[in-house]
Formats: structure tokens, sequence, C-alpha cells
């Protein structure tokens, strides 16, 4: 819209003509107090903190409901503004409880900066201030009911952001009460936004609920550990006897591609990382049994067990198996580590997604990937399988979102009636394995439309019109299509012209495929003997490798002599036979005594992703950094264990971390200071006589490599992605695009909103949640 | 003349003397007087080691709200919170410490804390030979600045425990 | 059902059915029923809102805006359905002239609808009746059905070609749907609040369709108003304020009831004479005029002209037409807590000052009646409804902050006599003001 020139306390601003007034005051730094007004929810009114007064108007307008128009003249400082604001805050104190000191809101609290800001702390009433008993509607939302102020964000969040409904008002008047859909609980996705939104400490965090102060906290932002989307979370860290521990997770500065958001397990499965049954020290098998041992002697045992295999059967009896949780850093030198160290291409992960399918079918094409920034802003958006809500919660906000505020249009193909169904422009429901069959289908393929059945058929048809001439579309689909299917899916965002995406489940599935977690793949989807990496690391094993499934029977046969397993639990993944690893010497990086670690000969006990530093690439592609925060006396990261086994191989570490040449690393970044622990960094850079800037545990050295080596990822900005931002990388479409065989090996995780494969069986709030659900019957469910 | 000049002097040197016998004392007696200070006394505003209060009914006052953590110019005092439950009540409020350090390597008595402090749960007591030949027991625990429990209500608590547990008892 | 009064001043227009049985269809077409509604027909629009124009008849809910005007606002074209809805949540204090129209004289009101969907294009009217007149609901429900048997109402109407459904609705019980676009939601099925405006209902309303919603009474007026023509209707009142009005005469005077007056009636003759005076022979002592929301005004202050623009110039407002008289027995911090305690009660909750405001003062007047006020509570009461006074979402939070400013200022003393732990002065007659004869 056109522009418009207003005046604020004598400023003269000029603003598209219908912004609203409290946006345009706040973009040049006029303050304009506001508890019910919240960006991208419906309007209120109802807080009245925001009355100022505007010239030609009888009475004071709230600046969160007036669009701005020409000449307008607004004053926001004048003493009846102030008064209006003081007198708001009295109302609003009258019947507020002062337990300030025990309230966990207490000194982020948006009613205490207003009082400190406008006065109104005296008492002008004698009566007794209404008290209602605090509630506990689910294991992690707590409501504290004489707090609350009635701003209604929560109701909104829930209801219009989040598209749950599950909170609402009661009563009138002052009786006025906030309350759970299921009378005195809550059914929904515990996701916790309401408890963020909340302005004051009405809504409390189970998981937060009394523990620290927010002062009292370090606040570090990093990327969530758990589904594939990357939202960026601030993990607030609090000292504690075995190290830092992580109180809280919240997304407080709102930044990075999840603005608000994040689900249960953003904010709550961060507990895993202080469970008690975390791994402290090293396990060796002595006797048949797993017994503690020191780092030395373990690291030692593994260093030269793998050595002599090397040495007398060939890099090809030893396997490496990578972890979907570690980061491209660690994923990069594990893969480097087992090429150039061990002489071996048996590497491989758990593949959630077939990226690599995906990075061959765009091969010649001008489609492109999209980042999640992109779902949030495209004007078309086709999602063929997978289900967000569950798997996927930040993309379906984004799409959610999308469709809310930009009006854009969903098209939703699925073999279920997921529950973005209800944001749906056309919902067609296909028989279950015919995903591609029906992206074919839409990008005109008359051919299939047998496949997909008549009902499917007709609403193809339909669909397929009402993509005709979509703008700015992007294609995402689950991992339902796989393999040579996948090209149906590119053709279509080609004949689209629109970018793709492909969903794969854990924090980092997308960087372990960039980084070549792959028997016959190295880093950017290049063939094993891709002269990018020969030229760099020297000669490599030319001939592929063994895949897990490969592996296991070589391991039957007791060719695989040797396993790494880092961060990875295949005996569950892929059903692997316990009795079948019992020749292997294998060994195991974990954070829990899993079943493929009690198999174990040693356990090396890692430390997770909120305690170590590097990046993750989240399943659109997009490059986040990832901030150490908590620590756990005892456990290394893998990075540090790949490097000292690789060390106590004798091999030469320098070779292994690129150190100098490129951009200077920042000291200190996997093990900060801050633990207050003896700088392992410093004492290792003395012994080796090491420049003092960069060491071979630092991951920043290694990204400098990915950078330099792996297609895609060179554009992004490291200043970018180190102050917190998203950076879009492209290994897919700019790499080499080799497809890997098997695309049966890839077996999605199944997660749902409450499980995040092995690492949410040991969140005890996951589990509350999910026990909490299971003593409502099944026929009281509410319908989704 | 001269004797009788002699013995006067005496009489009113001694004087001085006899009187100041029938005053209070000035001098204390420390350290061998009487009471927790060994006769050392105090004017009442006097700093010394900290006193966590605890209410008419003997709940402790603090409610971990670490304002005096926050207040504490030095950085010494260390607190963790946890919550009362219906069976385990601490503190009158919805949570209580049940942690709660003071590091007097690094108290400097400045009496912020106690300004701090919206129950009035922590003070400054008169405590003041702080002295140790080992710092690590300068870092003192919650159990070491809390007010004793006063008898009466420890009687009544036990008491009520013990009918707490009377019908176990009878098994 | 409540016994018809009536005056020699009155000049019957919208009550001139009154307790003639024109809630029987064929009685009502006896007495030119459903005549006004084919004269618009033949008329065509344009003709109607000139009329309505030409009759100054104001909005009989409260605030007095021209009807006609109103009804030119709602777009010719609109891509969404256009609806008229007929606000009958009467639940103002003091007020039930709606109750009578609707008892008496329910296919005027139907007409109204009818008359007010062919000016504006709309296919579609609601009735919407206060939760509390259940009976009312089986009379409309009764006459909607005889229009259709009819044929007055649903498919082509009087065979002109013309589609028009008018459907009867019943809220719950909260004052607060007597808003216009809390009535909305309400009949959206939600929760009833206000809405933000603008936009304003002639523009956005109904499910989002362009709307016009007016009172009974000014509906009820409509047919009159095109049957008599525009200028017959606006010479009955003053200038600018056209027609007649139903006045709900309460309180403590010798003849409650409504009475039907032209606007600009003098407020004293209407209680001495149309009243016939302060009941017992007690003095006049104040006079609420326009719903329990309004100022209220002393005895020496209601030699007034009863229309919008002199009440406003005396400080107080015309409202919804309900005269409430108290006489010089009645406790005013009584009256004021009595008030109050209602707006409480129907304040929605939904913005702070409104909801925090009735309640604490609802809480201080308690006290303070009942002797254990300070001098503090005086000012603090006054400083509570002025801090709400204006500041609301909606006009609830003027509604019960006006009294209470004008109260206080009129009668500091009495307040003042409340002080220190005194009992009310008027304890012993304190029980007249529960016993108000208060007709809603």
């Amino acid at each position: 819209m056109a522009d418009v020139t207003i005046t604020i306390d004598g400023n003269k601003v000029t603003a598209p003509a219908g912004t609203l007034l409290i946006e345009v005051c706040k973009s040049i730094g006029t303050e304009v107090p506001a508890f019910c007004y919240y960006p991208g929810l419906s309007l209120q009114a109802a807080c009245r903190m925001c009355l100022v007064e505007i010239e030609k108007m009888p009475k004071m307008q709230t600046a969160c409901t007036v669009p701005i128009s020409e000449g307008m003249v607004v004053h926001t400082t004048t003493d009846k503004v102030r008064q209006a604001r003081k007198s708001t805050l009295e109302f609003l104190l009258g019947n507020h409880p002062l337990d300030c000191p025990v309230c966990d809101a207490g000194g982020e609290c948006e009613l205490q900066d207003m009082t400190f800001s406008y006065g109104a702390a005296e008492s002008k009433f004698m009566e007794a201030k209404l008290h209602r008993d605090e509630q506990q509607w689910s294991p992690v939302v707590f409501f504290d009911r004489p707090r609350c102020i009635l701003c209604y964000r929560c109701v909104r969040v829930c209801g219009e952001a989040m598209d749950v409904w599950a909170l609402g008002v009661q009563n009138r008047g002052s009786a006025s009460i906030i309350a759970p859909n299921e009378g005195d609980h809550l059914e929904c996705e515990e996701c916790g936004m309401c408890i963020d939104i909340c302005p004051v400490g009405a809504l409390t965090s189970g998981a937060y609920r009394y523990k620290t102060r927010p002062w009292e906290m370090k606040h570090v932002g990093t990327t969530c550990m758990h589904c594939g989307d990357g939202c960026k979370t601030t993990l607030g860290v609090r000292r504690h006897e075995t190290g830092m521990q992580i109180v809280r997770g919240d997304n407080r500065d709102k930044s990075g591609i999840n603005g608000d958001f994040l689900c249960i397990k953003g904010r709550y499965a961060f507990d895993v990382t202080h469970s008690d049954e975390r791994l402290t020290q090293p396990l060796v098998r002595h006797e048949g049994r797993l017994t503690p041992a020191t780092w030395e002697a373990a690291l030692e045992l593994v260093a030269s067990t793998f050595k002599r295999i090397r040495d007398e059967h060939g890099g090809s009896a030893i396997g490496v198996i990578g972890s979907n949780r570690t980061t491209n850093e660690e994923n990069y030198l594990l893969q480097k580590f087992a090429r150039v160290v061990l002489g071996s291409n048996n590497i491989d992960h758990h593949r959630t997604a077939d990226f690599p399918a995906l990075a061959a079918a765009l091969k010649n094409t001008q489609v492109r990937t999209a980042g999640m920034r992109d779902v949030f802003n495209a004007k078309t958006i086709l999602l063929i399988g997978n289900n967000p809500t569950d798997q996927h919660p930040l993309l379906a906000w984004q799409i959610r979102n999308n469709v809310r505020l930009h009006k854009a249009r969903l098209f939703v193909v699925n073999a279920q009636d997921i529950k973005l169904h209800r944001q749906a422009t056309a919902f067609a429901q296909v028989p279950s394995g015919s995903e591609a069959f029906a992206a074919a289908f839409l990008a005109g393929n008359d051919s299939v439309g047998e496949s997909v059945g008549g009902d499917a058929r007709n609403a193809l048809l339909a669909m397929r019109q009402a993509l005709k001439g979509a703008e700015e579309a992007v294609v995402i689909f689950g991992s339902e299509i796989r393999g040579a299917q996948v090209k149906a899916a590119v053709n279509l965002a080609s004949a689209l012209n629109a970018k793709i995406a492909c969903l794969g489940d854990y924090a980092n599935s997308r960087g372990a495929a960039d980084m070549g977690l792959y028997p016959d793949l190295l880093p950017g989807y290049a063939q094993t003997s891709s002269e990018i990496f020969t030229g760099h690391w020297g000669a490599l094993p030319e001939q592929p490798g063994w895949n897990i499934e490969q592996m296991v029977n070589a391991a039957r046969d007791g060719q695989l002599r040797a396993l790494l397993c880092v961060g990875s639990n295949p005996v569950v993944r892929y059903n692997v036979d316990p009795f079948v690893l019992q020749k292997t010497f294998l060994v195991v990086n974990e954070m829990f005594m899993t079943e493929t670690a009690s198999l174990a000969t040693v356990v090396l006990p890692a430390a997770c992703a909120y305690e170590k530093s590097g990046t993750f690439t989240n399943t659109m592609g997009d490059l986040q950094v990832v901030k150490k925060a908590g620590d756990l006396a005892g456990t290394k990261p893998d990075f540090e264990i790949v490097i000292e086994i690789a060390d106590r191989m004798g091999f030469d570490v320098r070779k292994l971390v690129s150190l100098g040449g490129g951009t200077r690393a920042d000291m200190g970044q996997s093990r900060g200071a801050q633990t207050g622990e003896a700088d392992r960094h410093a004492v290792w850079l003395e012994a080796q006589n090491l420049e003092p800037r960069m060491t071979p545990f630092d991951p920043a050295a290694v990204l400098d490599e990915i950078q330099r080596l792996v297609p895609g990822y060179g554009e992004a900005s490291r200043l970018n992605v180190a102050a917190g931002n998203d950076e879009h990388t492209t290994a897919l479409e700019a790499g080499q695009g080799s497809a890997t065989s098997d695309p049966d090996l890839v077996v999605p995780s199944e997660d749902t909103l409450f499980t995040s494969g092995t690492l949410g069986r040991y969140s005890n709030t996951l589990h509350s949640v999910i026990e909490s659900r299971r003593k409502v019957p099944a026929d009281k469910k509410t319908p989704v | 003349m001269n004797a009788i000049r002699a013995i006067g002097g005496i009489l009113k040197g001694m004087s001085v003397t006899f009187r100041e016998m029938f005053r209070p004392t000035i001098v204390e007696n420390y350290p061998d007087g009487a009471g927790p200070y060994k006769g050392a006394r105090f004017e009442p505003r006097f700093r010394g080691l900290h006193v966590l209060q605890r209410d008419e009914s003997g709940l402790e006052k603090c409610v971990a709200c670490f304002l005096c953590a926050a207040a504490c110019p030095s950085n010494c005092i260390y607190i963790e919170a946890a919550e009362n439950t219906a069976e385990r009540r601490i503190s009158g409020a919805e949570r209580y410490a049940e942690v709660y350090n003071i590091d007097y390597n690094r108290c400097i008595f400045c009496g912020f804390c106690v300004e701090a402090c919206p129950t009035d749960a922590i003070t400054h007591g008169h405590g003041f030979e702080l002295a140790t030949f080992n710092a690590s027991n300068l870092v003192y625990r919650k159990e070491q600045l809390l007010a004793p429990m006063p008898k009466e209500i420890q009687s009544a608590v036990q008491r009520e425990e013990l009918r707490a547990h009377a019908p176990e008892m009878a098994h | 059902m409540a016994d018809l009064v009536s005056h020699p001043d009155e000049v019957k227009v919208v009550s001139q059915r009154f307790g003639k049985g024109a809630a029987a269809m064929d009685r009502y077409l006896e007495l030119d029923g459903y005549k006004a509604v084919q004269k618009a027909l033949a008329s065509g629009p344009e003709w109607i809102i000139n009329e309505m124009k030409a009759s100054n008849l104001r909005g009989r809910g409260g605030a007095g805006f021209p009807t006609g005007m109103k009804w030119s606002f709602v777009p010719k074209e609109s891509a969404k359905p256009k609806y008229v809805l007929c606000n009958g949540d009467e639940s103002e204090p003091g007020t039930c002239k709606d109750r009578l129209i609707l008892e008496h004289d329910p296919h005027a009101v139907i007409e109204g609808v009818m008359i007010a969907a062919l000016a504006v294009g709309a296919k579609t009217g609601f009735i919407y009746i206060r939760g509390e007149y259940r009976y009312l609901v089986d009379i409309m429900r009764k006459a909607i059905a005889e229009a259709y048997a009819r044929g007055f109402l649903g498919k082509n109407i009087f065979g002109s070609g013309v589609d028009l459904d008018v459907r009867w609705h019943t809220g719950a019980g909260a004052y607060e749907v007597g808003e216009e676009s809390a009535l909305m939601e309400s009949l959206e099925g939600k929760r009833g609040i206000p809405r933000i405006r603008p936009p304003f209902p002639a523009v956005v309303g109904l499910w989002g369709g362009p709307t016009v919603i007016n009172n009974v009474e000014t509906l009820a007026s409509v047919p009159h108003v095109i049957l008599g023509g525009g200028e017959w209707y606006a010479k009955l009142g003053t200038p600018k304020n056209g027609g007649t009005r139903l006045f709900c005469l309460s309180g403590h005077v010798q003849k409650p009831g409504v009475y039907e007056l032209p606007l600009g009636y003098n407020l004293r003759k209407m209680i001495d004479d149309v009243g016939g005076g302060i009941w017992k022979g007690h003095k006049l002592k104040a006079v609420v005029p326009g719903g329990s929301s309004v100022p209220i005004l002393k005895a020496d202050e209601i030699d007034l002209a009863m229309d919008f623009d002199t009440l406003m110039k005396a400080g107080t407002f015309l409202g919804s037409g309900g005269v409430i008289v108290l006489d010089d027995h009645t406790c005013i911090v009584k009256f004021c807590l009595r008030t109050t305690k209602f707006y409480q009660h129907e304040s929605c909750g939904w913005c702070i000052p409104c909801r925090e405001g009735t309640d604490w003062m609802k809480k201080t007047l308690v006290r303070f009646h009942a002797g254990g006020g300070i001098k503090r509570d005086i000012d603090n009461l006054n400083y509570l409804a002025e801090n709400m006074l204006g500041r609301t979402f909606c006009p609830l939070g003027d509604a019960a902050a006006m009294p209470v400013i004008g109260m206080i200022k009129k009668f500091r003393e009495e307040f003042e006599a409340h002080l220190e732990g005194r009992p009310c002065p008027f304890e012993e007659h304190g029980a007249a003001v529960e016993q108000l004869p208060v007709l809603a």
C-alpha cells in the first residue's frame, strides 16, 4: 500500500498505509506498552494498555487496532496517556498476587516491567484479592490462576497459530478464567507455546518450574537436537555439581527460522542431557561384563585393536556407523577417519530419507531446494506424504501460519487424513505407497492415474487444475517417495517451477547425508573416486563399501572384525540379531546404555549435541550453529574421541583436521573454559607444539574444510551462521548428484510429537506426557 | 598532718576505685563470658554471620527467590530451589531453598542480601568467630545458617510425627 | 404480563396497537398490518431510505444514531450476504418498552425488519430476543410462522419476486449482548463479546456480511414512518428528534408504566402529571432519565425537554428511555451499590478496566454502605470510575462508570454521611431500593 506520513510525538514517520499504529511506534523506538497485542495473532484491544491520544478523535484509541492514515497526529507521552497506563496497571494489580519472589516470571515479567515504568505501586483497596488454587493441566503445563491477567495470548496462540484450540475462557466479568479443553486438564500437542507467550507467570512450565530465576541462568542459543526441522532454541544453563545443567529451553529472542515456535521436544526434552542413565565413564568388556575403565585405557584399547585389524586384515574388515544427531563436523570427520585412517568405505548411517536419490534427480534440472523460510513465504505449497504435525512440527507451523497470515494455498496428498488437511485448499487421499504415482499424475502423466484409484484420481485431477499457473510454489515430500521414484517429485516441481524439499527425521539426518556417511558416496554426493577429495586426502579406497545390512551380514560371516558405532542404535533400527555381533570388536560412542551399546566391547560416553559445538543442517538444508550449553563431567564429544583414536593409532591428526589455511577457528569452542574444568585444549596444544590459534579438537577447522570441499556449503556465510542465523546450503543440487543403491534401507523413524528416536526414551518429560495420555480412556479422546 | 593528708590522698584515690567497683563493667569478659558469644556483646545492627529465619509456625521464611544472590556484590550466595509438597512443607510459600550456601571466603558483610530479602528470611546475626585453618570450611550450608526450631514447635512437630507413625507402629 | 397504562398526553404511534390483540395475524391485518411493507416493495429502496432520513427517526436503543443514515451506509453491492438484525436484547435496568412491543405488536417488528431488508437489499433478517423473555419467544415464533403461512415471508413475498427470510433467536441472559457487535458474536454461536470497530457492522457484520442492526422500537416505528410518511413522523417530535418515544417510567411514582410521548416532552411534567407524582406523598430526590447507565439528575435539574440534545447539554443522556424516579427516602449510596452490582455482574470480562473496575467498585461500595467506609473510599470510587470512563472496549464500562461519577458529584454529602462506621442514614428505609418496581 501507499506510504503515508504521520506524526508521533512531534516526529514525522512514513510507513505504508494500514500499518498498525503500535508497529509504527515500535519502529521508531516509541514505547507503547501492550499485553494483549502480539504480532501475528488476531487483534484484541482487551488490555487497554496501548491507549494513545490521536488528534481529532474524542476518546483515546488503542494503538494496536488503529491502522495509520495520512496526517494522523499521535501523542504517546501526555499525562492523560500516562495516567491511562497507570490506572490499567492499578486495575490489574488489584487482583494480581504479590508473589513475585516465588514466581517463575519474576525478572522477565511484562507486568513487573510496566509497573516499574509507570508506577502504580500504591495499594488502594482494603478487600481481599480474588484467590484460586493453582492447577496442573498436564505434565508440562501449570496454571496459577490468580496471576492471569486475561490477555488471551495463550488462547490465540493455541487456537490460531497452533490450530489446537485447547484453551478458552470460562465465566465472565472478574470471574473470567482461562480454562483447558478437558475440564481440569489439557489434551493438546503440549507445545508449551502458551507458557512461552504468557506475559506474566500464570502459565508455568513443569520442567522449569521453581528451578531457578531468569537472571541466574546463562543463555545459549543453539539448534534443537531432536527432529529434522532445526529450530533455534535458547537453553538456559546453570552451574551444577556435575557441570553446567540445562534448566530451560525456549526461543527467548524469537529469532531464527522458527521465530516464536518450539514444540514439546525443543522446549522440554533437553532433560535427556541430565538423565540419571547418562553414561559418564568409559566401559570395557572384561570377562564378559562391561566394567568401568579410564579414558586412556579405553581409547588405547580401541586404537590398538583398530590398528591391528587394519594392518592384519585391511581396512575393509572395519565398519563405521555414523549418527543422525552428531554435528556436520563430526560426521565429516568420521567418514574421513573411516576412509583415510581406517582405509575403509564401510560407512553408513541410519537413513530416514533418500537424499542421494533427490540429489541424483536434481542433476541437470533447474529445480532448486527450498529452505524453511521459503515454506513460510511460498504462495503455493504441495505436501506429498509425511505428517508434519507429528514429525516436523516447525514445518507444520510454517505451513499453517503461511496459510493463515499470507493466504497461501496448501495442497496435500497423503495416505492418511492428516491434520494439515484443515488448512488445505485441496486434499487427496491416495493409497499408501502410491504417493510417487500421485506426484507423477499431478505433473501431467496420465498413464499412472490407475495406480491411485478412482476417487483419488478425481481429487488429483482437480488439484492438477488448481495447481496450474501456481507461483512461488514449494513441493515437499516425505520418505514415502524414495529411490528412482524421487524423479517424479522433481519432475512435478520442475513443471510447477517450484522449489523442492525432502523430509528426513533427525536433527542432522540431512547433514549426515551431505557429509557422505554412505558406503558409496563421499561428502556432497560425490562418487568414491571423486578427485575433489582424493586431491586433498590422498588415495582413498575406491571400491564402495558395505552398507549397514552388508556389514551385519559380514559380521555374521566373521569378515567384519571391528565396528565403530557412533550415536546410533542399529540393533533396534535394523532389527539386527544381537548374536551376529558377538565376534566383532564393537565400539559404541553413546549417551546411554542402548541395545547396541550393551553388546559392545568398549562403550565410550559421548557428549550430546547440547554439550558441544559445531553445525547442523536441517532437513531443508539450512545450516545452523550448535553451541555448547550444558556440560557433563566424564563425557567427551565424538569429535574429540575420533581424533584421539586416530592419534593413538599413530596417524598424524594434522591431516585429519587441516590446521591453518582458510578461516581462523574460534578458540575454545569444543571445551569452553566456562565449565571451570582444566582446559584440555590447552594441554593438548602444548604437548603437540601446535600453533595456538587452531587445535585438532576444533570443529571450526573441519567446517573450514567442509566449506572448501563440499559443494553447496562454501557460499554459506560463516559470520551469519556464527551469529545464530540460518544459511541455506545446496549440496543436493550443487553436488555431484550420485545416487546410492538400496532405497529399502531408508527406515523412517515414525516419531510422534512425544517421541524422539532412541534419545526420546530417556526424556522424563516425554515419558510423563505419554503416561498422562494413557490414563485417558480411548473412547474419551477428542478426535483431531 | 602529713599522715592525714597522705591517708586522705589514698582515700581520695581509692574512692575512684571503690566507686568503679559498684558500677557496671565496661570491659567485656570475652572469651570467658557466658552465652553463645562468650561474653562478647554487639550493637543490634552489627553485621555478623547470617541467620536464616523461621516464621512463627517454624517454617523457613526463605522462598528461594534468589534476590539475595542477585544483590550480592561478591557473588557468594548459591541457592537451589525446590517445590514444597503437601507431604513435605519446608517454607511458607510455594517453594523453598533446597540448597543455600554462603561462601564466607567471599562475603564482605555488606548487608545487601538482607536489604534485598522480600520475606525477611536472611538477617545478620552476631556470629563472628569465623576464622578457620581450612578455607573450604568457610562455605556455610543452610543447616549451619538456619535459626533453630523454637522448642515448643519442635516438640509439637515431634508429637505430630509420632501420631502419624503410631498406626504403623501398631502393626 | 404487565397492565397497560395510558395518559391523555400520549401520542400513540408505536403503541397504537397495544392491547388490541394485534399479535394475531388477522387482527393485525385489520389494523393496517403489512401495508407498509407492500408500499415499500412498490416504492423501492432509495425511496425507503429517503423517507427514513426525512423522518428524523433516531435509534431507540440508546445511542440515538439517525436510522436512515445507518441504512444508507450499507454498500449496495456485496460479495457476502447482507443481514438485518433486530436487537431485542433489552436488558438495561429501567427499560421495558421492547417487551411490550414484542408482546402486543410482534408483526410490526417483523414488518420493520422486512422494510429494512428491502431498503438495504438483505435477504435474511434475525430477531434476537433477550434470554429472559422466554414467553415472548413463543409469541414471536408464532407470528413468524403465520407470516410464512400467508406468504409474507419466504420465497416470492407478496408475489413480488423478492425472497426474504426472517428468523428469531434467543440470547442466554447476558446484558453485554445488547451491544450490537456482541449480539452478532452471540448469534454466530460464540461468546458474547464485542468486536473491534472499525469495520462497522454496516460494512462487516454478521458472518462478515454487511449488517443493519436496529432496536425493536426503531424497527417497530418503521412501518408507521412508511405509511404516514417521513415528514409527518418528523413533525411529531422536535427538530432533529423525530417522532415519539416509549418512555418507561419506573420507580417511586404513583403510576409507573410505559408511555408513548413525543420527544421533547418535559421531564417534570412526565413525573408529576403522567406518572401521577411521587408515591406515598414523598418528595422527589433524583431522576435517572435514560436507563440505569446514565448520569443522575437532582430534583432541581429536571425541567428539561426529553430529547437527545437537551439531555446531552444537561450532562446526561436520553439513553433507552427508562426514567427511574427516586424519592427522598432513597439512599443514594445503596442505589449506587445496586447499580454497580448489576454492572459488575454483567461485565463480560474482556477488557481490564471494566472487568477489574466494576469489581473493585462493587467491593468498595458493599463495605462502604455497610458502614466500613473511610474518607479515601469516596475519592477512590471516583478515581476508579473516571479511569474506566472512555477507556473500555465497549460502552459497558462507561455505563458502569457514569452513574457512579454522577452520584458522587451530586450527592457527595450523602456518601460522607456514611463514613466512619456510621450506619446508613436511610437504613430503616434502605429496603426501598430493593423494592423498586423496576419493570425490566
